[in-house]
């Protein structure tokens, strides 16, 4: 797992990173993380369009079927959040939802996409108007996949 | 014809249409369910997310907070990482104030400490595009740039697996950051204003990066005093954001201010 700070790096120095990172990993899981990450953009261009902020900075791994990991943010009261998870496995099913410090749920709304004649991947996404300032956590999860570690890719955007 | 003009925006809809579905999200979770290895670290908040909630909260005196004079160029690479993300901060407040020879007067500054850290080719087109929009008063597109030269020398450092300068430089911009934060504050006080400081996995995060520094860095003078720094704001903004009272609040102000005076001059 790791938090990739992609920051606007080009496709090829990207994967450079991936590969110093993680020199135990194939070259194929490096090119669906890529790719993963790519969707996840693409899937937030629409929120991009409504006057949100994506930020460059990303998160992303593999996961198995039904196992969940906890990302980390720090959210400002005021500022309205989207977080847009993606993978590149087809067929898959993946989740993403936002608690507070306490553990509840304090999604605005969310949604799952499956894969599309548009997107090949599945993406999945969470909408937060944080009520107090503070530390919250983006669940990510992958309920459904054909593969046994699936990867994926998350972003978040504010305004 | 009519019928296919009818049908042809029902079929585009049908094309465009995603096949969504809602999973059931548990409504409360326990999060010491999740093992270390399972929790990202937290992602330091870019400054245009804390500026796009000041901009909600009315108009301060930007003006005030604007430091004068011309920034050093150390050659202690731990403090020139720190001044960077000073430097950078200043960019944010020099913005808010709509202080355009000032915005390019900090561009170049950026410019000349990346450089003493080998990261200025990662940051000239930023710092040129920073001179071009504050030229044509473009604020919006200014903070975009300065965001991204936060992150342009980030990733450049993280290239060069320089960890721990990277880190350095989002700490240098995090402590001006909060210092001007503070000083606003406190000069106007609200409770809704004191909220925003509620941080406290970032400091915790802060503290455990320089935890986890060389020890040569992790004895470097300036950086251990801002640890120290740091362990005595955490408990001021850990017991949630309707807490955090004046008091606090200048306090805060009080050592961030000290340790970002030392950043610019140097430990005394």
């Amino acid at each position: 797992m790791k938090n990739f700070c992609s920051s606007c790096i080009p496709r090829f120095r990207f994967l450079a990173i991936i590969a110093l990172l993680s020199p135990v990993c194939s070259a194929v899981l490096h090119a669906t993380v890529d790719d993963a990450l790519s969707f996840a953009y693409e899937a937030s261009l629409p929120y991009y369009k409504k006057g949100f902020s994506i930020r460059k900075d990303a998160w992303g791994g593999d996961l198995a079927v039904k196992d969940r990991k906890a990302v980390s943010a720090q959210l400002f009261r005021g500022n309205d959040y989207w977080f847009i998870m993606a993978s590149d496995v087809k067929g898959a099913s993946i989740s993403v939802h936002i608690y507070d410090d306490k553990g509840n749920l304090v999604d605005a709304e969310s949604w799952q996409r499956g894969s599309t004649s548009g997107m090949q991947g599945p993406s999945a996404g969470a909408r937060v108007n944080p009520k107090y300032t503070g530390t919250y956590f983006a669940i990510v999860q992958i309920l459904k996949s054909s593969e046994d570690r699936t990867p994926w890719a998350l972003v978040y955007g504010y305004k | 014809m009519k019928r296919i003009s009818l049908l042809a925006p029902v079929a585009s809809c049908v094309f465009l249409v995603l096949p969504v579905y809602a999973d059931l999200a548990p409504k409360k979770i326990t999060l010491s369910d999740f093992p270390a290895a399972a929790v990202e670290e937290v992602v330091i908040p870019v400054p245009s997310e804390i500026f796009a909630v000041l901009d909600k909260m009315g108009n301060p005196n930007w003006k005030g907070q604007l430091r004068s004079g011309k920034t050093p160029t150390p050659e202690d690479r731990a403090r020139t990482a720190l001044l960077l993300g000073n430097v950078i901060a200043d960019g944010f407040v020099a913005v808010e104030a709509e202080d355009a020879e000032r915005v390019k007067e900090l561009g170049r500054e950026v410019l000349t400490l990346a450089d003493a850290i080998n990261v200025r080719k990662s940051v000239i087109t930023r710092c040129k595009s920073i001179t071009d929009k504050a030229d044509q008063r473009d604020w919006k597109g200014v903070r975009a740039e300065f965001d991204g030269v936060l992150q342009e020398v980030r990733s450049a450092m993280q290239e060069l697996n320089d960890q721990d300068l990277s880190q350095l430089v989002s700490l240098g911009g995090w402590l001006r950051g909060t210092e001007v934060l503070t000083s606003i504050v406190q000069n106007g006080f609200s409770k809704d204003g004191a909220e925003l400081l509620h941080q406290p996995e970032l400091v915790n995060y802060f503290d455990r990066c320089i935890g986890s520094m060389h020890p040569r860095l992790r004895r470097n003078p300036l950086v251990s005093q801002i640890r120290e720094s740091l362990r005595k704001i955490g408990p001021l903004i850990s017991q949630g954001g309707d807490s955090i009272t004046l008091e606090k609040v200048k306090l805060i102000n009080s050592l961030t201010r000290d340790v970002d005076q030392q950043i610019d001059h140097g430990v005394q």
